[in-house]
């Protein structure tokens, strides 16, 4: 059965990208494009990892792992960031609101998949 | 049921010291005084004779005597092996070939001309070799460093999405792992928290990656967990437990000794009563067990197995695992855990076995590689050209038999580049080109597929001279105008050829055409790139497995199909007005681009009527891509390849079948030939507008 | 190809189509199995429409009843599949022939030709491998290999007419 990523990011063209590559690989996707979308999808469908951007209207992507990590149905679920930004204060805001890790962008495709890999296996 | 007849074994083994023999005398072109080829043609020659002489070989056994005797001198530093030696002792190596193959034919006056030959260039070869020189060895492998990495997860780090199991299965993919789980401060149940890993690791790892390599698999982690990443010597002899025990500081080196110095027993034997752990202890034997697989990793024992038993083995896997799928579909609505867990064993199992069988029949392309060298060693000379051949990715693995069905395709294909591909030396030095013509073969892996490619930096295809000959068989409509892709793959149809004369090299009935059916027949693909002037590219494709897919499972009408999930590109939904727009063909507008889709369903004449949202697979091949309509995408599928029956042969839409979880068969889409039907109906179409 | 008479005693196994008895040769059998689950593979050509799973291996089903101009009534509990191993143009080919009924493996005994009355037209003659007697009755044996050969040397579409194919496919 193949594992199901939600890819939450304001840029349509960043979430297409996402789903393509990802979709290549045998993963389906779903697809949000807030972090308030992203939190409702997640807790109507059941996703086996999220990847997110940082800054978006609507709950941006801190606010969005925090809510999320509350959830017992998402503990334990890879959360991963896709975001521009490098800044290692902001890195470690992340992973205190519970991320799994981080991608910066602009991305590879090979890179994703890694990263994808690595957090959820195959 | 198979009996081995001793000849055979003979004929096998002479074979292949022919061909090392070759191997080392090529070598030993470039570096004459290196005495580990010699001792190496010399062994060849002295097992060849011995062997010869027992299985009745004795025409062989006789000129083989001749020929080992020379190199024994060579051996002993008497004279030197210079370059007629060795050509001499290459055509030496040929007429054995003859003598073991047809001995009847093998002829009496070639093999007496070439002993004497080499009866004269013994006596003339000076004696200026230092005996006991030998040049820099060859060098020993290098052993790979073994790393002992040990790691353990911060607080609250599974919350978090990581997972542990992940991390060691990233290990096991640098190199040879072996990991042990310490699980000393696992807490009493009352007092689990189940989202908490308490467990460490540590893990043995055998590998040709950097240390950055082994940190980058804890990336997400390195700043809060405990890691820690030490090289154990190589090359070290293999500790005794005791000592392996020591140095993790499981039990202090004065207190063994105290322990042993009072119990008088071997120092293994205390560590027992040292309370360490058994944890600790069975760690340490497991550690200590890899560093000794480890160390004789290098002195790899095999054994030959005829094809036929692996063909059947691997027959019987698939069976396996496609009885296996049933078996979890059968019981996937029990609820005894019993059953439950012993079918998530066997899946294990014939995942495991299936991974097992499929590795036994790869092989290195580097065997193929290998032959080719003397290929170009004597085009050169019959050419009178100065060629080079160059090699990469020797260590690219295939199937066993796809590697042999590539040997003549690509035979066909260096002997092209050489002889027309690249000019003569005149022609060269004019076109300020280096004199040696360069052939590069390469080979590497490219996702599910092998690439394979020849390239030639000759004169390159020319454009106007294929045309016209396109024209003169009737393969092309004159005047016609065609892309550099397109015209090139006339070259491809059969009843073309550019050669002005059939050479006695290329020309022997393996035409183009021919290497391209191999390579079909073989599911792959091939297409030539060319640059005036600078050469001529021809890239293989071939997929990784023959047997195994990884598939899209989709329903069309009340039909099962599976689409091979290496060509799918994305799924989209087809909208209502995509739908009404037309029946038959049309285009899709995906991200700006016009993709032509087909409805399955017309094409495979479902009665029933269409689902309501109808899903469309956009599936690739080669540079172009083209959309299926079906009602609906059910979900992956993992299996066993079967072949159409020959009562098939004609149905051109569907490259196999494979049998699904339930027992009925599924077909399986030939995607080049969707995607070929796309392309025509787009050119027709635009054509027309 | 003129039919001919059976010269020496042959094992067979007797069975039905539309009422019409006739007989495979016995060591071509391979086994015979209650109806399975058909797979319908589009394009193919009418009377081996289908394909099914024996033991891990894919076998076409032929449906003689279409190269017979036959009636097709519905299956019924005596519909059986012959799994048959044959040389079709000298490659061994395993196929399954579909049945009404399965009566026996029996012997069939020498005839002369004199003896053959005039055989039902259903059977063209080329299509007649031999004819032999059974008690009273005559009992056809076909020639399967020549019948699922004849269908499969209809010439395949050429390289550049694969196009073509493919619409006409799609036109259907």
């Amino acid at each position: 059965m193949s594992k199901t990523i939600l890819s939450v990011d304001d840029s349509a063209s960043v979430r297409q990208m996402v789903q393509l590559t990802l979709q290549g690989a045998g993963y389906q996707v779903i697809q949000a494009s807030d972090g308030a979308e992203g939190l409702a999808k997640a807790q109507s469908t059941a996703v086996d990892m999220i990847v997110t951007d940082l800054n978006m209207p609507n709950m941006n992507g801190l606010s969005l792992i925090q809510e999320l990590r509350k959830l017992p149905s998402y503990r334990g679920v890879p959360i991963v960031f896709l975001t521009t930004e490098s800044d290692p204060e902001a890195k470690k805001k992340a992973k205190d609101a519970g991320a799994t890790g981080w991608i910066t962008k602009p991305f590879q495709k090979d890179q994703l998949l890694a990263v994808v890999k690595k957090v959820l296996g195959s | 049921m198979m009996s081995v007849d001793a000849t055979d074994t003979f004929r096998q083994e002479a074979q292949e010291l022919l061909e090392h023999l070759e191997h080392a005398l090529l070598d030993l072109e470039r570096t004459p005084a290196d005495g580990d080829l010699i001792d190496s043609a010399f062994r060849a020659l002295h097992t060849i004779k011995g062997s010869g002489a027992m299985f009745g070989f004795d025409r062989l056994a006789a000129f083989t005597h001749h020929v080992e005797t020379a190199f024994d001198l060579v051996r002993k530093g008497k004279i030197a092996a210079t370059g007629a030696l060795i050509a001499l002792t290459l055509a030496a190596k040929d007429q054995m070939r003859r003598l073991i193959e047809a001995p009847e034919q093998a002829d009496e006056e070639t093999g007496q001309a070439i002993l004497d030959q080499l009866q004269a260039a013994v006596d003339s070869a000076a004696v200026t070799a230092k005996p006991g020189e030998s040049a820099a060895s060859i060098g020993t492998e290098a052993a790979l460093p073994t790393w002992r990495v040990r790691f353990r997860l911060p607080k609250g780090a599974m919350a978090t999405g990581s997972n542990p199991l992940l991390l060691i299965d990233e290990l096991h993919s640098l190199g040879q792992a072996t990991v042990v789980a310490q699980t000393e401060t696992v807490p009493p149940l009352e007092e689990l928290d189940p989202t908490e890993c308490y467990v460490g690791w540590d893990a043995l790892l055998t590998s040709d990656q950097p240390r950055e390599a082994i940190e980058q698999v804890f990336l997400f982690l390195l700043d809060d967990m405990e890691l820690s990443i030490e090289r154990i010597d190589d090359g070290a002899e293999v500790e005794r437990v005791g000592e392996v025990l020591i140095e993790p500081g499981a039990v202090t080196l004065a207190a063994a000794v105290d322990t042993m110095l009072t119990a008088q027993e071997p120092v293994d034997q205390p560590l027992a009563k040292a309370s360490v752990s058994d944890n600790k202890v069975s760690t340490a034997l497991d550690e200590q067990e890899h560093l000794r697989a480890a160390a004789s990793s290098k002195r790899t024992s095999s054994i030959r197995v005829p094809a036929e038993r692996l063909d059947e083995m691997m027959d019987r896997v698939g069976e396996l695992v496609i009885a296996q799928s049933r078996l979890r579909q059968l019981t996937a609505a029990t609820d005894d855990s019993q059953i439950k867990s012993v079918v998530e064993e066997i899946e294990r199992l014939a995942d495991e076995l299936q991974d097992i069988t499929m590795g036994v029949r790869m092989v290195t392309i580097g065997t193929l590689f290998g032959r080719f060298r003397r290929l170009v060693h004597d085009l050169s000379r019959d050419l009178g050209k100065d060629i080079e051949l160059i090699t990469s990715g020797e260590e690219t693995e295939l199937d066993k038999t796809v590697t042999e069905r590539l040997a003549d395709p690509l035979v066909h294909l260096i002997r092209n580049a050489s002889d027309h591909g690249l000019e003569p030396p005149a022609e060269r030095a004019t076109a300020g080109k280096p004199a040696k013509g360069r052939i590069s073969l390469t080979a590497r892996h490219a996702g599910a597929e092998v690439l394979i490619t020849v390239k030639d930096d000759g004169r390159g295809l020319d454009r106007a001279r294929i045309q016209a000959r396109a024209e003169e068989n009737g393969l092309l409509a004159p005047g016609t105008k065609l892309s550099d892709e397109d015209l090139f793959k006339v070259i491809f149809e059969p009843g073309f050829s550019t050669a002005q004369a059939v050479t006695n090299l290329s020309g022997r009935g393996v035409g183009m055409d021919v290497v391209k059916r191999t390579i079909e027949e073989l599911r792959g693909s091939i297409d030539i790139r060319s640059t005036p002037g600078d050469g001529s590219e021809v890239t293989l494709r071939l997929p990784l497995t023959l047997a195994i897919i990884d598939g899209l499972l989709v329903r069309v009408g009340r039909g099962r199909y599976v689409i091979p999930l290496s060509a799918v590109e994305e799924c989209v939904e087809l909208t209502e007005e995509d739908d009404t727009r037309s029946t038959g063909r049309s285009f899709l507008n995906i991200r700006d681009e016009l993709v032509p889709f087909i409805r399955l369903r017309e094409l495979f004449n479902s009665p029933t009527p269409p689902d309501r949202y109808q899903k469309v697979v956009i599936v690739s091949a080669g540079d172009s891509r083209v959309g299926l309509v079906v009602d609906q995408v059910i979900g992956d599928h993992q299996t066993v390849i079967k072949s159409m029956s020959k009562l098939h042969a004609d149905v051109k839409a569907f490259s196999g079948a494979t049998i699904l979880g339930n027992g009925t068969v599924a077909l399986i889409i030939d995607v080049p030939q969707m995607v070929e039907d796309g392309r025509a109906y787009e050119e027709q179409f635009l054509k027309a507008s | 190809m003129k039919v001919k008479a059976l010269d020496h005693p042959l094992e067979v196994l007797t069975m039905a189509l539309q009422g019409e008895v006739f007989a495979l040769e016995a060591a071509h059998v391979r086994e015979i199995l209650d109806l399975v689950p058909v797979t319908e593979v589009p394009g193919s050509q009418p009377f081996v429409f289908g394909i099914i799973n024996v033991r891990g291996k894919v076998v076409p089903l032929a449906d003689l009843r279409l190269k017979f101009g036959m009636e097709q009534k519905p299956d019924t509990i005596d519909t059986r599949i012959v799994v048959i191993e044959i040389d079709i143009d000298r490659v061994p080919t395993v196929v399954g022939i579909r049945a009404d009924k399965v009566y026996e493996v029996t012997e069939l005994a020498p005839s002369t030709l004199a003896d053959v009355p005039r055989v039902g037209m259903r059977w063209r003659p080329e299509y007649i491998r031999f004819i032999g007697k059974r008690g009273n009755d005559f009992i056809v044996v076909p020639d399967i290999a020549r019948i699922l050969s004849l269908n499969s040397t209809e010439p395949t579409p050429a390289v550049s007419d694969r196009k073509s194919a493919g619409l006409a496919l799609a036109s259907r």
